[in-house]
């Protein structure tokens, strides 16, 4: 639905964005990761088609963002941008009517009745904005970008100042979203949400550096660890790294009363690792694939330098 | 360019108005100023210090060469055409009041967006350059032409109560009507056009508004040279200023949206 292919931007002599492309389809929610600076704000404004690239090419629908065709292009966007830049002198309404016919929506009025009762801030519509919280004018201005239906909605840090409430009824709203087809680019530092949140993940520091499945971004940076917890008094660490190392575990660590290993195929062999175990006179307590945190695959791709953690 | 969406953001401009009349002010006070101070000048104060303007020599020279051009003064009293006169310089300044009020608002505009984080948002939606620049400008025009407006009915008013018989009459002529219709908006359209320009090049409102001020010094020589009877703008040189000046606004509106970089914009702030 919305597509980057080859992009690359360039402010002067810095580059921002190197050489990146992805594509997020209908129904999709995309997570861009990434230090400060990494170039994820730029990249967002690319797709949103508020700059446009040096190079490459930034496609909704495969028609391609232009000078002409930015105008209409927009209209299908929703863009929660990085501060909610709302007009602090008008009402939570006017605010969101003045964006809803900005967009052509046909019957405004029911939109932003609609979207305010959805955000919850239906009854603080006569409120100016400037006497809002942190978390009210960041959900308002989640409604603003998505008061008009776009079929796909790029989201700078949306869970940004708001309670852990809110967070997930964000959530929830965006999985709503990606159930009725919507295409969905999210930046954010919170590493946690992007997983939960996420189909796909791309780690980015100016160009991209992985993109997949959270789980399969584990696998190929981890690899499947089984890890294997006893009762009682654990054998010599000797012995069971012996026993793992035979029954086709490598990297074999006993921490305790726990072993882990990799295996190749787990499937096939961690019941042979747990059999061999349990011969040797092992009380095998659980067994189970170790699953580390998407922190942990973000931290060694990008060097353990990365600050959005 | 869509009508509509000027007008949506037209709408919204003035509701900001509306909500903080305090951007307003500057206009309110200029166009007050301007409407009180001729008669200050004109009628209140030479009738306070029991003095005539028309037993002033300069005065009665001045009126003699102005009767060429202005022939609604003749056939009044000497006191009559003196102060119709003085009143037609006046309308000059009173024009340029709202355009000096208005240019606070317009260097606002732009900068304004940028300081609240506002206009990133507003560049999200389908709105193209030149329906931004001219609604703000339009924003600005029509609080301060309404305020204008006002002012002059009341201007015209006060003529009618406190000046001498006639003097009115006197006032209302084609000459008023081209300042009034014609050379007071366009002169406005095309300050504010060029101090929205200003605006979008420059971070705060402080120095759009100093460059923007400059804009209206052509318009304060002219009156000043009216005043001191260097010289007499005729109707059809009034005419024919205000069509240079529709001019120079249709001109000002693509060097406004030439000059307006939305990339610029959004990236000086921030490179992330």
């Amino acid at each position: 639905m919305i597509a980057a292919q080859a992009v690359s931007r360039r402010f002067g002599a810095r580059l921002a964005v190197d050489n990146v492309t992805f594509d997020v389809g209908a129904g999709e929610v995309f997570g861009l990761l990434g230090p400060n600076g990494a170039g994820k704000t730029t990249t967002l404004r690319m797709l949103g088609g508020l700059i446009l690239p040096t190079s490459g090419t930034v496609s909704i629908g495969g028609e391609r963002f232009s000078r002409s065709t930015g105008a209409a292009l927009r209209a299908r966007i929703g863009f929660l941008t990085e501060t909610p830049g709302l007009w602090d002198h008008l009402t939570v309404w006017d605010n969101l009517l003045t964006y809803a016919r900005l967009f052509g929506v046909a019957q405004p009025d029911l939109s932003v009745e609609r979207t305010l009762r959805t955000f919850e801030l239906l009854d603080r519509r006569g409120d100016r904005v400037a006497v809002l919280s942190k978390g009210m004018k960041q959900k308002l201005a989640l409604a603003r970008a998505l008061v008009h239906e776009p079929s796909i909605v790029l989201l700078d840090e949306p869970t940004a100042n708001l309670d852990p409430q809110t967070a997930r009824m964000v959530r929830d709203l965006l999985r709503g979203l990606r159930s009725r087809g919507r295409a969905i680019v999210i930046s954010t530092h919170n590493l946690d949400e992007a997983e939960r949140m996420s189909d796909r993940v791309a780690l980015m520091r100016q160009t991209l550096i992985a993109v997949g499945e959270p789980a399969a971004l584990r696998r190929d940076v981890f690899g499947r660890r089984l890890r294997v917890r006893f009762l009682g008094t654990a054998p010599a660490a000797a012995l069971l790294a012996a026993i793992a190392a035979r029954a086709g575990g490598h990297d074999v660590r006993v921490d305790g009363a726990e072993l882990s290993m990799v295996l190749e195929s787990p499937d096939a062999d961690a019941p042979a690792v747990i059999r061999a175990l349990v011969d040797a006179g092992v009380q095998v307590r659980e067994a189970f694939d170790e699953q580390p945190a998407l922190e942990e695959v973000y931290l060694k791709l990008l060097g353990g330098r990365g600050d959005a953690a | 360019m869509s009508g509509r969406r000027i007008a949506i953001l037209i709408e919204k401009e003035l509701r900001e108005f509306r909500a903080h009349p305090a951007l307003i002010l500057p206009v309110v006070i200029l166009v007050v100023v301007c409407t009180l101070l001729p008669l200050l000048v004109i009628v209140i104060l030479p009738r306070t210090m029991g003095q005539s303007l028309a037993t002033d020599r300069g005065m009665a020279q001045m009126i003699e060469k102005a009767q060429a051009h202005l022939p609604s003064l003749r056939g009044l009293s000497p006191q009559a055409a003196a102060e119709a006169f003085l009143f037609q310089q006046f309308l000059l300044l009173f024009l340029m009041a709202p355009i000096v009020g208005a240019v606070s608002l317009a260097a606002y505009a732009v900068v304004g967006e940028k300081q609240g984080r506002t206009l990133e948002p507003l560049l999200t939606t389908p709105i193209s350059t030149s329906e931004l620049l001219v609604a703000k400008v339009l924003a600005a025009f029509l609080p301060s032409i309404v305020i204008e407006a006002a002012g002059l009915a009341v201007y015209f008013l006060m003529v009618a109560a406190i000046a001498s018989p006639g003097v009115l009459h006197a006032l209302l002529t084609p000459r008023a009507a081209v300042l009034i219709v014609a050379l007071g908006p366009f002169a406005a359209l095309a300050a504010l056009q060029g101090t929205i320009a200003i605006s979008s090049r420059v971070n705060d409102a402080r120095s759009a508004q100093q460059i923007a001020v400059l804009l209206v010094m052509p318009l304060m020589a002219m009156f000043v040279g009216q005043i001191a009877g260097g010289f007499f703008l005729s109707s059809a040189m009034l005419a024919l200023f205000s069509a240079a000046l529709a001019g120079a606004w249709v001109i000002l509106v693509l060097l406004s949206v030439a000059l307006f970089e939305r990339e610029t914009i959004l990236t000086r702030w921030d490179h992330g």
